[in-house]
């Protein structure tokens, strides 16, 4: 593309855009890049005593310190297993529930299974947690229920075991966000052009081969930059429903970087580490979003930037 | 489009990892309102519960003394997160109590130091000792912060047992026939016998014969029993050995061995709640509430005023549902230390004045006042006719209808307002016949006893909680240690070995207990606990513990 010369005339044509645009750059400014400054605290022996102007400069100790701590080597592991998990499961399972959402030919009953579906997603995790707590304690219903179908003898104990835990996690977040994911996808279905199913049926193309050569290109697009937009959350796993189911018992598998900045940075006061760690975090973040969209870009799919 | 969407999702995760320290703000120190009443705020980091804004009894405090008080509480949040939060934002409520976060305040520069106040008010001077006045100096020479409780004026007057103690039900006591337990076998025994026999409550439900408290820092339930199981005092981190003043890891004496086997023997048998390590502190007091557990480990203070009431207003208190604590150690014979008179000095902690208040002496004047004896009786007592009548011969008694009212919680929210986290005395008032505190008033204490308990303490031909457990006097000038072990910090080794040494306990002690093999599990413990490196955190500890035996050698 060929760049035009910008002329006086463009400016006055364009003067309420620009107002607008220079009203959101200062925005953005002062918002978002003013607080990047907050970093310096992580190469600093911060004490809020003497501020960010005034504590000790003291290079990357606190990162080697950080690096050297097998704490958080374990809360690394832990964030991106359950990172990578909830990824995995909550995205499949929003696709296959919005194509099979897609298949009910009843309006009503539609309807009726999509606004039940999205309701958890209003519930906060404390609640959840308090659910999950009770379902799954000694005498609650998954117990119960396991017992009585002779599964199991004994009622087992899940919170006291570190391998039910990475499965809790994400059961929990498959049932508080599977209807809510599934809108968009729903959404992406419906702007599907009807002719195509109609020229599929003309071809002799059952339901299966619908979805299979209909619906799921059509809503690919769609699926790429979730994806992508996903995987930048991948460190994201969750602070909540970690530190809210945890306990002593799975303490090695339950804690996240979220919860280690927050014993380290704001309990034990220690600032720069905690810092360093969210540092950390967003930079792995940034790179991980960055190399899918290249992979993406490379196999000519669609892509964020 | 899409590199805004790209750039609004990076700023966000940038976004979530600022702690952004910088601006101090003013906060509302005293402002006078439309009544010509000045109010402060206040934060107190431990879980508590609000009054109502018009509240009755603050009303007339506030008639009495010009002031107002707002009070908030921790909410779903340790006390270091709520502090860390506080200093990070760099705005602070007028008056505030850290708790353990209490020296990241002073280091944060956040409180004001009082000591050139103090002389200004009789009430707050007389409040402590010279001596206890230089305990509390911090390592710059001031004094930040005025500890709350326990101190005694006059005579002491202890009814209840306010501390640890191995708990049991009347009930299991009245079905054995009230026997002598002086031992944990004695009391498992006891335990199991009575659930055999009655493995049900009266309405059906069943019974849990045990259970161990372990959520959070409220792990004490599970961990510290060892110390006072070899008849030592609650120093809470260590063991103090008086005659040679030496300090002592608790964690792996003999003892402790012996304590957690027991209760892995008792967990195998079905004894131990399997529950008892993954349970909430709520969970654990909806239990309590119930009536349908035997016995446990706890502080009297962190089930009293939820469970036991809960129990009492539930009418479970004609079941035997409440609890008493036993005098338990180790070995048959040996003295126990469960409880102690006179008062403790928690240096660690105590209400503090911050940067932000903007009238530190109408503050302190508050507090002036709030100690002398009529907004004292105020506080503990409530209103003469309302909450307590007077006798002929001077002495304060409540009618059965009192007593409801007083522990019912919406009557707590409208009418009655302690300023339960301001300085406070206990022991004997200003007039010299009437307790501080309701509950140290024998006579009304006693009368006020459900009758299943009086049934219990004449059994035993006692008249109090804490003549069930006989008590000593504080072993020496260094009690209690825990004030110190609880300022640490990860500045230094010791402080550090502290934290690593309460995660590797949280973590392996639940193992312990469930242990197949408990040996293998005790020796898989050790190890890990041995890399925590504890002599570094039991060193600093002797040492603070001959700097506060020098320290106290001055003033003999």
């Amino acid at each position: 593309m060929k760049k035009k010369s910008f002329t006086m005339v463009d400016v006055r044509h364009q003067r309420v855009l620009l107002i607008w645009a220079a009203a959101i750059v200062v925005y953005g400014v002062i918002f978002y890049y003013l607080p990047l400054a907050g970093w310096l605290m992580a190469f600093q022996d911060f004490k809020p005593v003497t501020g960010i102007f005034h504590s000790k400069f003291i290079g990357l100790d606190k990162f080697i310190r950080l690096f050297s701590d097998a704490t958080f080597l374990r809360v690394i592991r832990n964030t991106l297993a359950m990172g990578v998990i909830n990824l995995a499961v909550t995205f499949f399972m929003a696709i296959l529930f919005a194509i099979l959402l897609n298949e009910v030919a009843s309006k009503g009953g539609k309807k009726v299974v999509q606004t039940i579906s999205y309701l958890p997603h209003f519930l906060s995790w404390i609640i959840v947690t308090g659910i999950l707590h009770d379902a799954l304690s000694g005498t609650g219903i998954i117990n119960q229920v396991l017992v009585n179908l002779n599964v199991i003898d004994q009622p087992i104990n899940f919170f006291a075991h570190e391998q039910y835990f990475w499965p809790i996690v994400a059961f929990a977040n498959v049932w508080k966000e599977t209807g809510w994911n599934a809108i968009i996808y729903l959404a992406a279905i419906t702007a599907i052009d009807p002719s195509l199913y109609e020229a599929a049926s003309i071809d002799g193309a059952g339901r299966w081969q619908k979805i299979k050569n209909v619906t799921l290109p059509g809503i690919k697009p769609t699926i790429m930059i979730l994806l992508l937009m996903n995987v930048g959350n991948v460190l994201n796993a969750g602070f909540e429903i970690q530190y809210l189911l945890g306990n002593g018992l799975v303490v090695n598998v339950s804690q996240t970087i979220d919860i280690y900045v927050l014993k380290w940075g704001i309990s034990q006061g220690d600032y720069a580490l905690g810092t360093a760690a969210g540092i950390f975090k967003s930079v792995v973040s940034i790179v991980l979003i960055v190399v899918c969209n290249h992979i993406a870009k490379k196999h000519g799919e669609e892509r964020l930037f | 489009m899409k590199k805004k969407i790209v750039s609004v999702l990076l700023v966000a995760t940038m976004l979530s990892t600022m702690v952004s320290g910088c601006g101090k703000t003013a906060g509302s120190g005293g402002t006078v309102n439309a009544e010509g009443i000045k109010e402060f705020t206040a934060f107190f980091a431990v879980p508590g519960s609000e009054i109502n804004d018009d509240n009755e009894v603050q009303k007339l405090i506030a008639e009495k003394t010009g002031c107002k008080v707002k009070e908030t509480w921790l909410t779903g949040q340790t006390a270091e997160e709520a502090v860390g939060t506080l200093i990070a934002g760099g705005e602070y409520p007028d008056f505030i109590d850290g708790g353990n976060g209490s020296v990241q305040l002073y280091e944060a520069g956040a409180l004001v130091p009082l000591d050139d106040y103090i002389d200004k008010y009789p009430n707050i001077k007389e409040f402590f000792t010279e001596q206890e006045w230089d305990q509390l100096r911090q390592s710059d020479g001031h004094i930040y912060w005025i500890p709350q409780f326990s101190n005694i004026y006059g005579e002491e007057r202890a009814c209840t047992h306010n501390d640890e103690a191995f708990w049991i039900q009347t009930r299991v006591l009245e079905w054995a026939g009230y026997p002598e337990i002086h031992t944990m076998d004695q009391y498992f025994d006891l335990i199991e016998d009575y659930y055999e026999a009655n493995p049900t409550m009266e309405d059906g439900t069943e019974n849990i014969p045990y259970t161990i408290l372990c959520d959070d820092w409220r792990y004490f339930c599970l961990e510290n029993a060892p110390e006072f199981l070899d008849g030592y005092p609650n120093d809470g981190s260590v063991i103090v050995d008086p005659d040679t003043l030496t300090v002592i890891d608790y964690n792996t004496t003999d003892t402790a061995v012996k304590y957690f086997k027991k209760l892995n023997e008792e967990y195998k048998k079905g004894i131990v709640d399997p529950e008892s390590f993954t349970q909430t502190y709520d969970e654990y007091i909806a239990k309590l509430s119930t009536g349908r557990v035997l016995g446990m480990i706890d502080q009297w203070w962190d089930f009293a005023y939820t469970a036991e009431d809960a129990i009492k207003s539930a009418g479970l208190d004609d079941q035997g549902c409440q609890y008493v604590p036993l005098p338990i150690t180790i070995e048959e014979g040996m003295t126990n230390q469960w409880h102690n008179s006179g008062g403790v000095l928690n240096v660690s902690s105590g209400l503090a004045i911050t940067t932000s208040c903007q009238d530190v002496e109408g503050a302190l004047q508050f507090v002036n006042d709030l100690l002398g004896q009529e907004v004292h009786d105020l506080r503990f007592w409530g209103v003469e006719g309302t909450d307590y009548l007077v006798g002929d011969d001077g002495m304060y008694y409540r009618t059965q209808e009192m007593r409801d009212q007083a522990s019912d919680t919406a009557y707590k929210a409208s009418h009655t307002c302690s300023y339960s986290y301001f300085p406070q005395w206990t022991g004997t008032s200003r007039d010299g016949k009437n307790a501080m505190k309701s509950d140290g008033q024998e006579t009304e204490f006693y009368d006020g006893l459900s009758d299943s308990i009086k049934k219990c303490f004449d059994a035993y031909g006692v008249k109090t909680y804490v003549e069930m457990l006989g008590t000593s006097p504080a072993p020496g000038s260094w009690y209690p240690m825990y004030t110190f072990s609880s300022s640490m910090t990860t500045s230094t080794p010791g402080g550090t070995a502290w934290t690593l040494m309460g995660e590797i306990k949280h973590q392996y002690l639940p193992k312990v207990v469930m242990a197949d093999d408990f040996d293998a599990g005790w020796d898989e413990y050790m190890k890990a606990y041995n890399e925590c490196h504890p002599e570094d955190f039991i060193s600093e500890m002797q040492t603070e513990l001959e700097r506060r035996v020098a320290e106290a050698a001055k003033y003999e």
